[in-house]
């Protein structure tokens, strides 16, 4: 058929009405002139009627023919089987409402779950040409990617043509204030081509320019909105960053950036401090010119890295540069394993779902074996009574899709928040035409699943058997079929069930994990130091000793510490020391402390000292390691008691600019706290006085006697008598900001916990219905059998040892499929095996106990059977 | 699908019909039932209503173009006339026809 004929024929279905008249004009107006030439050919005009209709042919074959010829007729017979399916759907409103809601559920959730794999994995970041955007890294080893050098960077951008744009960005913060409390904005310092690597164009003024510098800002369109109220005239106002007025020179057009936390940008100009070679600061995004390959400019870099690296420090020097495009680097490897994973298991829950329809759909059937047998006996040919059934099944799975784009779409909004946290800011996860498609296509597939064997099942009946029947007793086959689906949903379901225990014993051995600090009572904050009052890490110094002490003698507070990095966070400058004779750098984690941070967090001295008070500056320096560190100088190097040992630790700015690496002594070793991601080996640290290297900063860490929150009024006050101007910022208790280490591992375990609480659910539904049906179906065989002296509890054992048979096939068959499916889990497990079989163990026994107490009720009704009754309404 | 209950070979009443309005010009279904049927003679049976379902494909296909007119009788009626693309179709079916017809001859006359 062609395609101009296959457009035809659609429309013809359109245009029924009108063409049959069309049709029927012709007809008439050709018998006419039939007529009319018999009459001249000297017939009578009866005789001529007669022989036009004659030579004509079948008048109404004809109609039927044309019918046949001009549109495919088979779409119009389904429509009609669709409608006349949808018209039967109220007739049995209560069936119709279990299965639309239980497909509903299903597709529910895989569309929601669709929408996010778009988003992060299908559609295309949200800027123009985004396939050209790449992220460039230093790759100092194998497998670790670092930032970049101020003179690298430059070098790169002068070095590498194949760029169109290179631009190198830091995060900053800063408080806004004008009307109204000040608010604390995450924002950006980035040089001039940043706009351009990422195609963002202003909506008001302009982007950044190479000649911009000083106190200027852009600001995104959601910062122009929320904090300006869309003030068209802003660019005439200026805007307060930490008590400085900057000019605004643009607002950037509405776009992915306004889901990004990043809310102004500020020119990035390099100044002399900036210029260390051992400074790795910078994060470098660039744009490939058009027709350069990422092979292409993987070569320029490792070119342009091999001349530079001669004159590099000698640890870095078997480095690279590496270039991976941006939508690899935003996707993180969580993301990447548990997204399919998530997915892989709301496909389960559809499955049970449509495992479910189909059995009830089975159920249905034999109520209606006899309808189809009449209509059979009729003449309806076997095909029709199937796509009849079918279409049937059809205008349900329709309606359930329909529900379940409903649903999805309130997940998708519910979820909005979390998701936004948790995904990168470029997805943008929205019920859209994509998931639309996704939806029909899992309804169309749903109907085929759920629709075929029980439309079989149905038209295919035995004709004179079902006639002649009664009506009461059922097919062995279907009722064998249903007994199969349920051990299947059982199976299923214990596959679910199995991963979200595995998923909650990992979560629970996550959080039993000793951190090495005693986090009770414990609250955080920090402040944000404005440039012009504080503008050096001295100045800073000054404030934060300041509140140190005031807050040492609130009423209330037990103990005050310092420091650059909270407990449990990872602690992002990596560092080295170099020891005299070991010709490899020992990498650390670096991190500045003061002398009540220790003590604040209950982390004990192992041997020699913590850091003291005399630890200021001008006095000897010392530093403090950590367990971890101390171990892995004994592996290194030999070194059984570092105590008062002397090594050369590389930490840019400290001390002084020239020298790289001054000699610093251990003063004591602490027990390791832990740093960075729970179910990490303990990373190597060292502390530094933070008096000796001032920075600005700088968290509070309070134990208080009380309940934090009481305390919380003089916390405050004290800081206000220091600096009244200063908001706090990042309040929370340490319990809150190790909670937080645990929500990318929580989150999963509670929406795997959620899919298999469903799936047990619906389980029980579709073993609660093959029982209850199976009981109506032997009444009157339990009413014999208690007549002729069984009990009640024989009964009910029958019954129950029934759902058992069902209940252990599955187990097994699912003890199987968990065995297999929950091995992909491996890498999202923390010290739980994938065959855990304490997981598996009460996965079993909570599906058995689910499904013996679907089949309680059964049971009972069975037991309630009157053999008197059920006997006399035989008769 | 369809049945093949008209005498005429399946598919070459498409063939005639295009012929007879190449060869015809514009006409009426009847007209073109009646012209078929006299070139025929008595070597093909038709029920002239089976042109109907025959011409409404033909037209979906764009092989020929309908207008409505005036019969005899005063009544109004669907004139069919062949398209410049029905033209074309006529000459590949001949072509066609013309293929199958000599493969069917030669394979009886070397089978005889």
């Amino acid at each position: 058929m062609t395609l101009r004929r296959a457009v035809k024929s659609l429309l013809a279905l359109f245009r029924a009405a009108r063409l049959d008249r069309e049709l029927d004009d012709e007809i008439r107006a050709h018998l006419e002139l039939a007529e009319r030439d018999a009459l001249a050919r000297g017939l009578p005009p009866e005789e001529a009627r007669r022989a036009a209709r004659l030579s004509f042919g079948g008048v109404a074959r004809i109609r039927e023919e044309h019918r046949d010829r001009r549109s495919a007729r088979w779409i119009e017979t389904l429509l009609r089987d669709v409608r006349y399916g949808f018209a039967s759907l109220p007739r049995t409103p209560g069936f119709t409402a279990v299965v639309t809601g239980v497909l509903a559920l299903g597709v529910g959730a895989n569309v929601a779950m669709f929408s996010i794999v778009d988003a992060v994995f299908l559609k295309p970041l949200p800027f123009p040409e985004p396939d050209r955007i790449v992220r460039v890294w230093e790759a100092p080893r194998p497998g670790v990617t670092n930032n970049t050098t101020t003179p690298d960077f430059l070098e790169w951008k002068r070095q590498a043509p194949e760029f169109a744009a290179l631009a190198a960005e830091d995060d900053i913060a800063a408080a806004l204030g004008g009307r109204g409390d000040p608010v604390r904005l995450p924002g950006k310092v980035v040089t001039a081509e940043y706009f351009q690597v990422f195609g963002v164009r202003a909506a008001l003024g302009r982007t950044f320019r190479p000649e911009d510098a000083g106190p200027l800002v852009v600001l995104s369109h959601a910062a122009w909105q929320d904090h300006f109220a869309g003030d068209p005239g802003i660019l005439q106002h200026r805007a307060v960053l930490n008590g400085e007025p900057h000019q605004i020179i643009g607002v950037l057009a509405p776009g992915a950036f306004d889901r990004d936390d990043t809310k102004f940008w500020k020119p990035l100009v390099f100044t002399s401090e900036h210029q260390s070679k051992v400074m790795h600061w910078l994060t470098v995004h660039g744009r490939l010119r058009q027709s350069v390959s990422l092979a292409q400019v993987r070569e320029r870099m490792r070119a342009i890295n091999a001349a530079l690296v001669t004159s590099k420090p000698v640890d870095d020097r078997e480095g690279t540069v590496e270039v991976k495009p941006l939508s690899r680097v935003l996707v993180g490897r969580n993301l990447e394993r548990s997204i399919p994973i998530v997915f892989g298991a709301v496909g389960l829950v559809l499955l049970i779902a449509c495992a479910n329809v189909a059995g009830l759909l089975l159920a249905k059937g034999a109520t209606r074996t006899r309808e189809m047998a009449v209509r059979a006996a009729l003449g309806a040919g076997r095909g029709r009574l199937f796509t009849q059934l079918l279409a049937e099944t059809l205008a349900l799975c329709v309606l359930g899709g329909v529900a379940g784009v409903a649903l999805a779409w309130l997940l998708v909004e519910a979820a909005g928040p979390a998701l936004a946290e948790t995904l990168p800011f470029t997805a943008q996860v929205s019920v859209d035409w994509r998931a639309l498609c996704f939806a029909g296509a899992l309804a169309l597939g749903a109907c085929l699943l759920t629709g075929a064997v029980p439309a079989l099942q149905t038209s295919f009946a035995n004709l004179a058997s079902a006639l002649n029947r009664s009506g009461r007793g059922s097919s062995g086959d279907r009722s064998r079929i249903r007994r199969v689906i349920v051990a299947g949903e059982v199976a299923l379901s214990l596959v679910l069930v199995s991963g979200a225990l595995l998923l909650l014993r990992s979560l629970v051995n996550l959080q039993r994990i000793d951190t090495g600090v005693e986090i009770e009572k414990v609250v955080t904050m920090s402040t944000d130091l404005p440039e012009r009052a504080y503008p050096t890490p001295q100045h800073a110094a000054v404030f934060y000793r300041a509140v140190a002490e005031r807050l040492g003698s609130a009423p209330g507070v037990e103990r005050v510490g310092l420091a650059t990095h909270l407990p449990l966070n990872w602690i992002g400058n990596g560092e080295g020391i170099e020891i005299a004779g070991v010709s490899k750098l020992v990498r650390v984690r670096f991190k500045r402390v003061d002398p009540g941070y220790f003590s604040a967090l209950g982390i004990p001295t192992l041997s020699g000292r913590g850091i003291e008070s005399r630890d200021r500056e001008g006095a000897p320096r010392i530093m403090v390691i950590n367990q971890a560190l101390a171990t892995q100088l004994r592996e290194v190097a030999g070194i059984d008691d570092p105590v008062g040992r002397v090594v050369r630790l590389s930490a840019p700015g400290y001390i002084q600019p020239g020298i790289r690496t001054p000699e610093v002594a251990i003063a004591g070793v602490i027990r390791s706290e832990r740093v960075g991601p729970p179910g990490m080996p303990d990373f190597a640290v060292v502390y530094v006085p933070l008096a000796q290297f001032p920075a600005a900063g700088v968290k509070f860490l309070v134990r208080t006697r009380l309940d934090s929150a009481s305390v919380m009024p003089a916390i405050r006050e004290a800081v206000r008598q220091v600096d009244p101007n200063l908001p706090l910022t990042g309040v929370a208790t340490m319990q809150q900001v190790h909670d937080r280490t645990l929500s990318s591992p929580s989150r999963l375990a509670w929406i795997f916990g959620v899919f298999a609480a469903v799936a047990a659910l619906l389980t029980a539904i579709g073993l609660y219905g093959v029982l209850a049906h199976a009981v109506t179906q032997q009444r009157r065989a339990i009413g014999v059998r208690m007549a002729l002296g069984a009990r009640r509890r024989d009964v009910v054992s029958h019954v129950l040892g029934n759902a058992l048979i069902l209940i252990a096939a599955g187990l097994v068959a699912g003890a199987l499929g968990a065995a297999a499916l929950t091995r992909v889990m491996r890498g999202l497990l923390f010290e739980v095996s994938a065959l855990d079989p304490f997981a598996l163990g009460a996965a079993c026994l909570s599906m058995a106990l689910v499904g013996l107490l679907a089949a309680f009720l059964p049971a009972s009704r069975a037991a309630r059977v009157d053999p008197a009754a059920t006997l006399r309404q035989d008769g | 699908m369809s049945k093949q209950q008209n005498e005429v070979p399946y598919g070459t009443l498409d063939l005639l019909i295009l012929k007879t309005l190449e060869t015809m010009g514009t006409l009426h279904g009847y007209a073109i039932a009646r012209r078929i049927e006299q070139v025929a003679g008595d070597s093909l049976q038709l029920s002239q209503g089976s042109v109907y379902p025959a011409l409404i494909r033909l037209e979906q296909e764009g092989w020929i173009a309908t207008e409505w007119g005036v019969s005899e009788t005063n009544r109004k009626v669907k004139f069919y006339s062949l398209t410049k693309a029905g033209r074309k179709q006529l000459l590949v079916e001949v072509a066609n026809w013309e293929k199958t017809t000599a493969l069917v001859a030669r394979f009886l006359g070397t089978a005889s």
